[in-house]
């Protein structure tokens, strides 16, 4: 495992970072063609340092990096055109995808459809924030091989129909029921085919495509609850303390 | 290897400091023993005290070996301006360069929601309570301009919003001293954002 492999101007986010020695910093990147990866940028925290305040969460970027074993150490580091980053509140959820990322994918496995789908969060989740997690971790199960069955229903194979309702099975399917019987999830047509065709403007069906996800996702994540649900359920709490509107929580 | 045992556990535990390696700590030893034993004694003493004594304060959280900062106990600051910043040395920064009256509050780090980091850990539910209280009339979110710090400013922001306090952040853009061409895209768009009527 002592072949050093070099890597040039990659499309890349960096998911999360650690401060590392004196002056450097531990990234943990999630690049296109290399799926997640650990790499060192050395001495990037010293006070002359080129690129001193350049690697930041959320900004599409271009990285080189060499790499020998486990930890790759960056060696270039450059922009493609500015494109939006989320700001303020959205940063939160912006975060959330982040440790599912972190969460789901393993090391030095390559998912540039889930790389694409990221990208494309963090560009929407500015305008459309629910809709633009949902597709998200809809494409992100799909890659990792646990997709929804959407279009058919379990068992029979009948197609969805709009105005029916359905209990979603994890794991099995939809089923078309009047009423839940088997602690599935209880939702419209409709909203199986949104979900299907990534169309979630209207808000009522995004309400339960979002719990119909949180069931699906918490299933591959385990039984260690998310961080960054966590934090943002504290911080709803504290500035709904003197608001009587209850502030909408957006990740699961 | 030291020829005593006892030099051998000084030098270890000066590298303990940031920057220092084993060569630095080796010479940082050789030359107390050898050239300074006096400042030598001073150290230990004043990190003796300092490990045991300093805590935080009451009031704005920074380091502190009273109950309240000398900061927050002086009657000539001003009451109704409330500075957030991240550290303690943030404080100093401030302090030591511009003609800032009023008071501070340090977080001690930044809202890093991967790293379990809340607004609990940042003595949020400390402030709130502050800001409730009517005395502060304006909050100066000095918190880094970076990713976490954007989004630490943000919440505070909100949280201040519902206590009806008056919310500003400090501007963030070209340095002093710096040439357009050679600054990075993101400070530039957030500098010709801000800018400011002459």
């Amino acid at each position: 495992m002592s072949t050093r492999s070099k890597v040039t101007l990659e499309p890349a986010f960096i998911l999360h970072h650690y401060p590392y020695r004196d002056s450097s910093l531990l990234l943990e990147v999630f690049a296109r063609g290399y799926g997640r990866l650990g790499l060192v940028a050395r001495g990037v925290r010293s006070a002359r340092a080129r690129w001193r305040g350049q690697l930041q969460n959320f900004r599409p970027l271009l990285l080189s990096w060499s790499l020998r074993g486990e930890l790759g150490t960056l060696t270039g580091l450059e922009f493609p055109v500015a494109t939006g980053m989320p700001a303020g509140r959205r940063l939160l959820s912006a975060y959330y995808l982040n440790e599912l990322i972190l969460r789901l994918l393993a090391r030095h496995d390559p998912h540039p459809e889930v790389f694409d789908a990221y990208a494309e969060a963090i560009r929407d989740i500015d305008v459309t924030e629910e809709p633009a997690l949902r597709i998200f971790e809809k494409r992100l199960l799909q890659a990792l091989g646990y997709g929804l069955l959407l279009e058919h229903e379990a068992d029979s194979g009948l197609p969805i129909e709009n105005e029916a309702w359905y209990e979603y099975l994890l794991e099995r399917g939809p089923v078309r029921r009047a009423q839940v019987c088997e602690q599935g999830i209880f939702l419209r047509g409709s909203s199986l085919t949104a979900l299907h065709r990534e169309r979630l403007a209207d808000p009522a069906c995004c309400r339960e495509v979002k719990s119909l996800m949180r069931a699906a996702l918490s299933l591959y994540l385990g039984s260690r609850p998310l961080k960054t649900r966590e934090v943002l359920r504290q911080l709803v709490t504290m500035s709904d303390k003197g608001r009587d509107t209850g502030s909408r929580t957006d990740m699961n | 290897m030291s020829t005593s045992r006892l030099i051998g556990q000084l030098i270890e535990s000066l590298r303990c400091l940031p920057g220092v390696g084993p060569k630095s700590a080796q010479r940082m030893a050789y030359h107390l023993l050898e050239h300074d034993r006096e400042g030598g004694r001073r150290l230990a003493e004043a990190l003796n005290q300092s490990m045991e004594r300093i805590g935080h304060c009451r009031d704005c959280r920074t380091l502190s070996e009273d109950d309240r900062c000398t900061l927050c106990s002086s009657e000539r600051r001003d009451r109704s301006l409330l500075c957030v910043v991240e550290t303690p040395a943030d404080v100093l920064a401030l302090e030591q360069s511009i003609g800032y009256q009023g008071l501070y509050f340090v977080l001690m780090g930044h809202l890093s929601p991967l790293d379990g980091i809340g607004p609990e850990e940042l003595g949020l539910d400390q402030l709130e309570p502050r800001l409730r209280g009517g005395e502060v009339r304006e909050l100066i979110l000095a918190t880094n301009p970076t990713v976490e710090g954007e989004a630490t400013a943000h919440y505070i922001g909100e949280i201040a919003h519902a206590c009806g306090v008056r919310v500003t952040r400090i501007a963030h853009g070209v340095p002093m001293g710096g040439e357009l061409e050679y600054i990075d895209g993101n400070t530039l768009s957030h500098a010709f954002a801000g800018r400011t009527e002459l």
